[in-house]
């Protein structure tokens, strides 16, 4: 299966099919709520990341044919109207690229409401051999024979990098790719730049087989690859590297 | 500009004349004759003049600032004219003063009141209160209805109570200010005070005459004009009473052979016990949190039957309230032989009776040693006794040349923090909820704070902008504190809830970042760690607080859950950056030490001589001559090696382990180093250098890397250009993102209290870059951000004393030398050892990543 990641995001390329992770809009505006009065930029990064995605594929004079959103659009478990007028908004810009049809949006587990109100969110996805689900809840359908490929989001995947002297510390943001019930699985990162999950140096103590679909014993094999600013950088399997960083 | 002038000792007739019979008769029953600070400061006050007082601790300043108050209110009471109004307010950073005041003030007043009654004078009564943080709401309102005539109050409840209008009401004839404890001062909340005395000089008609006390401090011209703002009319006199609190004190080192000597450690803890046996009570001060820890610890493991939780304690500011309480209390009762603490009982609060004060370790100011001095023997009459302990060489001269400098009264020199444009915002705020302001009046008047006096218009209206919500780019009310309508160029609060929103957030000004430690699973609280130190811990690790062990269970939110063990050995933390710096001036008379050490041997000057010199000039008893054979030893190690760096040079070695090696022996101690440090790492990193690496500590600094052109780094940094550079170099670190975090959070962008529900954000969205990069988005010159670069340049760094030293470069009186060894000299080692727990890494994220990455493939391919 042929894909490639760009940046934060998973574009196949064959199918032209560009895959966005965990969005979380209203973050921000939770954030002000709570006491930090932090300008509300959320939405307008978010458009322009997207926009410089776009570009980059069409510089490389691929298309963009379709787009997921692996799920978790909106932020809140309730309806906030800030949230809505986010969630138009990117819509709306999305509009600008794509036919409507081709907006596919997968229902997460803040996705409590569906802003369009016209049964937009999806439990799940499947484009030829690729299913895409959030990867908080098992769809039978997704382990249909024909599917070869899983693409989930939902755990928001980092890792903290530091160096020996522990002088250095940075997180990043990684994609973790392996074999699940024997598909191939990739789980992509948020991408929302603030939202993060526990690192995977936390893993081996700390995740639990509820936390998505993805089984412990499955994840700790996957393979992790950091997201640069110029690339992706392999760093072999999660089980191992925990073991290094140790 | 204010006038300063000197006040005179004043003859006791003049005093008795002016006192009412009542308090002249108290005062005589009491005491045989008015102290030398009396005589000094009474009648100034009694004739209005605004004074600064210093003095030597327990030497009845209180009371010199109490006695003409109380005589102009005693008369008062008598002929029945007292109002309902506040007549003097008694401010003091350190909250726990109220022992201090009831003895001179509370205690007076009732045997006065007694007085009166025996005589059948008749008195209105007097009344006082004390206000602070933990005042209750019904103690509160009786104060607003019933108007106190004194009231005692700390800086924060000072400006709290400026924005509530029944106080406001009755501080319009404000005849008094006294504010004690200046000496505490020298940071934000002094700032933050400086701001709040001119609010108070504007409420009030008539001008409140300012009373400063402090210990022995310089430079006390600033700090003169501190205490009264900066205005024509405006006269203080200084009074620098000439008291001599005698001291005894020695430096003492626990094994003779410094270097070779493996049972230093032992040797220390066995000089401690027996100097604890010796007295009745010790108070031991380590300067860091982790060193109190540590020596609590030992001293329970190596003499068991000696120590125990009864009669030793640690005391640090990471402690829970009570457990400080608890031991401060049992100190005073007499019931705890011996107290370890960083530097949390140095100032204020009465600890009862201390015969021994020992210091392990350099203080790293003559002020701050006097100051720990102070603490032994409390009365003035009774001399100070006080040891220093030193560890390693570099110490041992450090602490002789401090000693120095306390025997020939060389006070290091303070410094306020100026143009805090994150405390400005608070008191704008404070300001603009009493009443609707001309934006020219409320400048003026901020501009009187010393602190103040140079603020630019510029400044002033950025901060204005961001108060009034204009930098989020968007007319939404959850920005906007105030208002300023630019036509009618005034400016007032916005909202209803603006007062509310203030005084539930304002508060002392917070200066660090902690977590609380809590017991698994009840949730009791036994303390607080760093930010910092938790990013480092993972579970499972063991750590010492308040002289106990814990291990780490697991984090929720912004609070650590531990269990406490016995059987772990633990890993005793090292808070970051905990490290004291040690004062310029000290720099530099270890520097004058250091040009006389060479000189005399350059000019092959005896041995016996030259440790006759020592003794004498470091004012060395003589039994101390083992003592002066160390330091002889170790500069003459230095110069057969290599060469003693002076005042007139800095000297770099250059040499080469497993990557280059430039150590500069800058002695100007850690805040100036990390300036320069940083200043050339940048310069070096920019021409091509790779991986540099950076260790400071007082003496010096070190930068390590793969190729580095030094000569051209030196030849490019100026005086004039180092800001500009700094400002660069300082941009992605952790120290600005912290700081920021701060600034933040005292200008009221962050919110500790929002809507009436208290702060649920998470340790996350917390986090000091997050926050950064969002401002930084809007603009890199956000006021509070250019705020968080000034206090991290100016207040935790010292790049003024660093553009100093620049000048003396380029004057030629200090030269840099260049000199290639084949190992570090030993003046050198302390600085590569001990710099290894301050690395700092300029590098930025992407590089690092690449790096890293670069490391696992090589264990990848390895396998």
């Amino acid at each position: 299966m042929k894909y490639q990641f760009l940046g934060k995001t998973l574009f196949f390329q064959e199918q032209e099919i560009l895959v966005i992770g965990d969005l979380h809009l209203g973050y921000d505006y939770m954030i002000q709520q709570s006491g930090v009065l932090i300008p509300e930029r959320q939405v307008e990064e978010i458009i322009k990341e997207l926009g410089e995605i776009f570009n980059r594929i069409k510089s490389k004079r691929q298309q963009l044919k379709k787009i997921v959103f692996i799920g978790d659009i909106k932020h809140s478990f309730g309806y906030k109207w800030k949230e809505k007028d986010y969630f138009i908004k990117v819509l709306t810009f999305l509009r600008e690229h794509l036919k409507e049809k081709d907006i596919i949006m997968i229902k997460g587990n803040h996705d409590t409401i569906d802003y369009t109100f016209s049964n937009k969110l999806k439990d799940y996805h499947i484009e030829g051999d690729i299913a895409f689900i959030h990867g908080d809840k098992i769809f039978p359908e997704i382990f249909d024979k024909k599917i070869k490929t899983l693409v989930l989001g939902h755990i928001h995947p980092s890792i903290i990098l530091s160096d020996k002297q522990g002088i250095k510390k940075e997180r990043f943001k990684c994609f973790l790719t392996g074999k699940f019930k024997s598909k191939e699985t990739i789980i992509i990162p948020s991408f929302l730049s603030t939202i993060e999950g526990s690192p995977i140096n936390d893993y081996a103590e700390e995740y639990e087989d509820f936390f998505s679909i993805i089984p412990k014993k499955d994840l700790m094999n996957f393979n992790v690859h950091v997201v640069g600013d110029d690339g992706v950088y392999e760093f072999g399997e999660v089980r191992k590297l925990i073991n290094r960083m140790n | 500009m204010t006038q300063i002038l000197e006040a005179k000792e004043r003859m006791p007739e003049d005093i008795k004349k002016v006192m009412h019979p009542l308090i002249r008769e108290w005062f005589f029953s009491k005491f045989k004759d008015f102290s030398l600070t009396q005589k000094y400061g009474v009648l100034n006050i009694w004739e209005r003049k605004d004074i600064l007082i210093s003095a030597p601790t327990g030497g009845t300043k209180t009371l010199t600032a109490f006695l003409s108050i109380l005589n102009y209110l005693i008369i008062q009471a008598e002929k029945g004219i007292l109002d309902d109004r506040i007549y003097a307010v008694y401010t003091s950073p350190l909250k726990a003063l109220s022992n201090d005041i009831h003895k001179n003030l509370i205690e007076p007043l009732e045997e006065i009141e007694d007085l009166a009654k025996k005589k059948n004078i008749k008195l209105q009564k007097i009344r006082v209160a004390l206000r602070t943080g933990d005042t209750t709401a019904s103690e509160r309102a009786k104060m607003a209805r019933k108007s106190p005539h004194i009231l005692i109050t700390t800086p924060e409840s000072l400006a709290i109570i400026l924005t509530t209008k029944k106080f406001i009401e009755n501080l319009r004839e404000l005849e008094f200010c006294i504010i004690d404890e200046i000496h505490a001062l020298d940071n934000k909340r002094g700032t933050y005070l400086s701001l709040t005395l001119e609010r108070l000089n504007e409420v009030s008609k008539i001008y409140p005459m300012k009373i400063g006390l402090s210990a022995t401090i310089e430079p006390l011209g600033d700090v003169a004009k501190y205490l009264v703002g900066i205005d024509e009319e405006r006269i203080v006199y200084i009074t620098k009473v000439p008291l001599d609190k005698k001291i005894d004190v020695s430096v003492l080192t626990p094994v003779e052979d410094l270097i070779n000597d493996a049972n230093l450690t032992i040797g220390m803890y066995s000089l401690l016990d027996n100097l604890i046996k010796e007295h009745k009570t010790t108070l031991i001060f380590t300067n860091t949190r982790s060193a109190t820890e540590r020596v609590v610890n030992h001293l329970k493991e190596k003499f068991p039957t000696e120590y125990g939780d009864d009669n030793i304690a640690a005391h640090h500011s990471s402690l829970s309230k009570s457990h400080r309480f608890d031991i401060e209390e049992r100190l005073r009762q007499g019931k705890l032989k011996v107290v370890v603490c960083s530097t949390s009982l140095e100032l204020g609060i009465d600890i009862g009776y201390i015969d021994l004060v020992l210091m392990i370790g350099s203080p790293k100011s003559s002020s701050r040693a006097l100051q720990r001095l102070g603490r032994a023997g409390h009365r003035l009459h009774e001399t100070a006794k006080g040891r220093f302990i030193v560890m390693d060489r570099d110490d041992l001269v450090e602490c002789c040349v401090i000693q120095k400098e306390m025997i020939e009264k060389k006070i290091n020199k303070i410094y306020f923090p100026k143009n805090a444009l994150d405390v400005l915002s608070q008191q704008i705020y404070g300001m603009a909820i009493y009443k609707i302001w001309d934006i020219n009046e409320m400048f003026l008047l901020i501009r009187k704070s010393y602190c103040y006096s140079t603020l630019t218009k510029n400044d002033f209206l950025d901060v204005i902008s961001y108060l009034s919500g204009e930098y989020s780019l968007e007319k939404n009310s959850v920005y906007g504190k105030i208002w300023y309508d630019r036509n009618t160029k005034q400016i007032g609060k916005r909202g209803k809830l603006a007062r509310m929103l203030y005084l539930t957030n304002i508060g002392t000004i917070p200066e660090e970042s902690f977590v609380s430690v809590k017991i698994a699973p009840s949730g009791e609280n036994i303390g607080a760690i760093d930010e910092g130190f938790l990013e480092r811990m993972k579970k499972g690790d063991v750590f010492v607080l308040g002289g106990k062990k814990y291990i780490y269970m697991y984090t929720r939110g912004m609070n650590l859950y531990v269990r406490s063990t016995i059987e772990r050995q633990p890993t005793i933390p090292s808070w970051f950056s905990e490290m004291l710096p040690i004062s310029f001036d000290s720099a530099l008379e270890i520097n004058r030490f250091r040009t006389l050490m060479k000189e005399k041997l350059n000019s092959k000057q005896k041995e016996e001589d030259i440790i006759k010199f020592i003794l004498q000039y470091l004012y060395l008893d003589k039994q101390s001559d083992k003592t002066a054979q160390a330091i002889y030893n170790y500069f003459n190690e230095q110069h057969n090696f290599l060469e003693i760096p002076d005042s007139r040079s800095i000297l770099i070695e250059r040499y080469r382990s497993e990557k280059n090696y430039l150590l500069f022996h800058s002695m100007y101690g850690r805040r100036v180093n990390d300036v320069l440090s940083r200043a050339f790492a940048f310069l070096i990193a920019r021409a091509g250098g790779r991986d540099i690496e950076i260790g400071i500590n007082d003496n010096g600094f070190y930068l390590a890397g793969e190729k580095m052109k030094i000569e051209k780094a030196i030849n490019f940094l100026k005086k004039d250009n180092l800001e500009e550079i700094l400002k660069e170099a300082i941009e992605k670190t952790d120290v600005l993102a912290r700081r920021f975090r701060h600034c933040a959070t005292r200008s009221l962008m962050i919110l500790r209290n929002y809507k009436g529900r208290s702060k649920t954000v998470g340790k996350q969205q917390m986090k000091s870059h997050f926050l950064i990069n969002a401002v930084k988005k809007i603009t890199s010159e956000f006021p509070i951000l250019r705020e968080a670069r000034r206090e991290v340049l100016e207040d935790l760094m010292d790049i003024k004393n660093t553009k100093l030293v620049l000048e003396w470069v380029e004057e030629e009186k200090v030269k840099f030398k260049i000199k290639d060894t084949s190992i570090p000299s030993p003046f050198a080692l302390n600085l590569i050892l001990q710099g290894h727990t301050d690395l700092i890494r300029i590098e930025d994220k992407q590089a690092f990543l690449q790096r890293m990455h670069q490391e696992h493939l090589k264990v990848i391919r390895e396998r």
